[in-house]
């Protein structure tokens, strides 16, 4: 019942703001080191222009003559002349001549369906209760980025509180990336590059520094296989989501502005269960999810990603420049992206079992392998921006096989794999530099999402969807560094009982609307 | 010999008058404008009768290191300025008014690095020098209807010379202060000093 409640509070948990806050990100300290405002490198931020694609792709610098635009010259660490003297010196660097530090704060305004308590049904189980009106607290969070020289760049970000308690923060992206190593190799300009430490995967459509107040929900959807007893059920319990921070090393090269663009990523297994515990979960039948463990260090997950960029100016010199050149200005440019990705992992978890004489306890472990596949396009053009995902998720479900007398498994077999299918698509109009209207569509659909909830006896949604969201918005720019954003989230129906004919009685939606005021500095 | 002579001395004498008279004629304007703090512009507005040649220069304005530089350039109207730019980024040059009437906004749009662009400010004014990817960067062109005008130099202090003698209209104008003007006499050396405010 455990992973029914979990299910459950996914579910109600959706509707808190706390939830709903993104982890965005712009870099203050880039506007004092280079004297030059927000705007330079974001639309909305932290959306990125054209130049701000450029700037992230050369490590965090200006693509040509950084060292003229640098307003405050950084400290030398060694004078360049050393260079020579290596490898009987330590080879020179920089570091900024400011600390490259940035801080953000942002906080929320709820307004939520009364139906949200619907779920809290007397005599089962019972959910947080959810106030019609709420103010929250969101992010409080320090990051801190740039170039150290030798094309050597750095990032760092961490939620120092999160929702007002001041220990439920952790650490974001936190990574060195060496900028250009092609060139050691004599292979084109920028297309290798090496990203050390922990980072969000290369994905399509940044998480981490999402401009919405809520997630993508593919992005969020963890792979918990059906447990509900009056369905085959699965031995799935896959937290895994892509959203989720990678730990490893990440090899990529291209431009984001133009053109190709690939990533190779190389990272730890992290498809942890709800609290990886010491104790090995005792299957209860034939399965009840298991669970899943932090890292399993003999294997790594791979990550994959290829996409083009079509930039669709006529004239071929604005068309491979960092910015088109507009009749009235630089802008960004005109341009279809295509790409497609691919995650490959292994799901661990353990079970308390027998070895094969029947008698002598044992550890199973049941490494399953899954995979995360799909597709994305993003067309731009002057001020309308579309771009939509596609994802499938698939995980191999092994089984426990508990034979006849016994009590605990003895080995695994295979069951049916536990998958799930998704996306989004979203559209952004900037009406004015400072004023962005958005409207997205979210969905994900899972067939043991549904059965569990369906199981648990307090959610019901039209069959064969499990999520499933509207969510236009609106986001307004009071200065270049504070923001005001506004989301309304249009849920699909629910309905908590039934009628003699199996229909849903009394649906609802527990629609929210969330405001938002975020600050950089 | 003696012809020779006769005409040497008229030359002479011709020449001492004419430099008596222009004396006599073109005096000097110079002062401090206090009240802000950098450099303003102090410049003749046209007086009724007067025509003045038309300018010979051409100043250019550079985009450098996300900056206007001159940040301040005073030209006297119908002046050609070039606009050039020396970064490696896009840049754009466009002003949304010409002395404060909107309908005199131009865009320059946008040009590559090493390249100028010029324009021809036919209308007298202050001129903002804006570009729409870098919204920091500011400059101003200070269209002067005639060609007496001075930048001060960061205490203040100018001076316009070769003004002829008469009665003008002086006015001083400072990056985010009131303009102020004023009447002035000019008769050889004049000073005519200015207060602005924000």
């Amino acid at each position: 019942m455990d992973t029914l409640r979990r299910m459950s509070l996914l579910f109600v948990f959706v509707l808190t703001v706390i939830l709903l806050a993104g982890s965005s990100y712009a870099i203050p300290a880039f506007s004092r080191q280079y004297g030059t405002s927000c705007t330079t490198c974001h639309i909305d931020f932290p959306k990125l222009n054209d130049f701000g694609k450029a700037f992230k792709d050369a490590g965090f610098k200006f693509p040509k003559d950084d060292e003229t635009f640098i307003k405050v010259p950084p400290v030398m660490l060694g004078a360049p002349a050393q260079k020579d003297l290596w490898p009987h010196t330590v080879f020179p660097g920089t570091i900024p001549g400011l600390p490259q530090i940035g801080l953000r704060f942002n906080q929320f305004f709820q307004y939520t369906s009364g139906n949200a308590n619907n779920y809290n049904i007397a005599g089962q189980s019972t959910g947080p209760y959810i106030p019609r009106t709420d103010f929250q607290p969101g992010y409080f969070s320090i990051f801190t980025a740039g170039n150290f020289g030798s094309d050597i760049a750095f990032w760092v970000d961490d939620d120092i509180s999160v929702s007002g308690a001041n220990a439920n923060g952790e650490l974001g992206d936190a990574y060195l990336r060496f900028v250009n190593v092609s060139r050691f190799f004599k292979l084109p300009t920028d297309s290798l590059t090496l990203k050390v430490g922990q980072f969000e995967l290369d994905l399509p459509f940044t998480q981490a520094r999402a401009y919405d107040i809520s997630p993508y929900d593919i992005y969020t959807q963890a792979n918990i296989g059906a447990v509900n007893p009056a369905y085959p059920q699965q031995f799935v319990n896959n937290s895994f989501t892509l959203a989720g921070p990678g730990r490893g090393i990440e090899l990529s090269g291209g431009h984001h502005y133009g053109g190709y663009r690939y990533a190779i990523a190389v990272v730890d297994q992290d498809t942890s269960g709800t609290a990886p515990s010491t104790y090995p979960n005792v299957p209860s039948g034939a399965s009840d999810g298991g669970v899943g463990y932090f890292s399993d260090s003999n294997f790594k997950d791979l990550y994959g990603r290829f996409a083009y960029r079509f930039n669709l100016e006529r004239d071929p010199t604005s068309r491979h420049e960092v910015q088109a050149a507009g009749a009235t200005g630089p802008r960004d440019h005109t341009y279809l992206t295509l790409g497609s990705y691919y995650f490959y992992g292994r799901s661990v978890q353990r079970a308390a079992g027998l070895l094969p004489d029947g008698t002598t306890p044992t550890v199973l472990l049941a490494r399953e392998p899954f995979y995360r596949v799909g597709g994305d396009f993003d067309f731009n053009y002057r001020t309308f921006n579309i771009f939509g995902l596609y994802m499938y998720g698939h995980d191999h479900d092994i089984v426990p096989f508990i034979p006849s007398g016994l009590t605990l498994p003895t080995g695994f077999i295979t069951g049916s794999p536990a998958t799930f299918s998704g996306g989004f698509i979203q559209a952004d109009y900037m009406v004015y530099p400072w004023m962005m209207m958005i409207m997205r569509w979210d969905r994900v659909q899972s067939r043991a999402d549904f059965l569990n909830e369906a199981g648990s006896t307090n959610f019901f949604s039209p069959a064969g969807s499990t999520r499933n969201r509207f969510t236009p918005g609106a986001q307004f720019l009071i200065h270049a560094n504070i923001k005001a954003s506004f989301e309304y989230a249009y849920r699909p129906q629910q309905a908590l009982t039934y009628n003699l004919n199996g229909q849903p009685m009394n649906v609802f939606r527990t629609n929210t609307a969330t405001g938002a005021l975020e600050f950089v500095y | 010999m003696k012809h020779d002579l006769v005409v040497k001395h008229s030359l002479a004498l011709a020449a001492l008058v004419m430099m008596v008279v222009a004396t006599s004629q073109a005096g000097t304007i110079s002062g401090k404008v206090s009240g802000v703090s950098g450099e303003s512009a102090v410049y003749v507005e046209v007086a009724a009768g007067k025509t003045f040649p038309a300018s010979t220069q051409q100043p250019v304005i550079d985009q450098k290191g996300l900056m206007f530089q001159p940040h301040i350039t005073v030209v006297q109207q119908g002046t050609t300025v070039e606009f050039l730019n020396s970064d490696s980024v896009a840049h754009n040059v466009f002003w949304p008014s010409v002395g404060g009437n909107k309908k005199l906004t131009h865009n320059l749009g946008t040009w590559p690095k090493g390249d100028k662009r010029p324009f021809k400010f036919d209308n007298p004014g202050a001129v903002p020098l804006l570009c729409n990817v870098h919204p920091e960067m500011s400059g101003y062109v200070i269209v002067s209807p005639t060609p007496y005008f001075a930048l001060t130099d960061k205490s203040g202090e100018y001076k316009i010379e070769n003004v002829p003698d008469g009665s003008y209209t002086v006015t001083a104008w400072h990056e985010g202060a009131k303009s102020q003007s004023k009447p002035v006499a000019v008769a050889g050396d004049t000073k005519a000093d200015f207060t602005l405010s924000k």
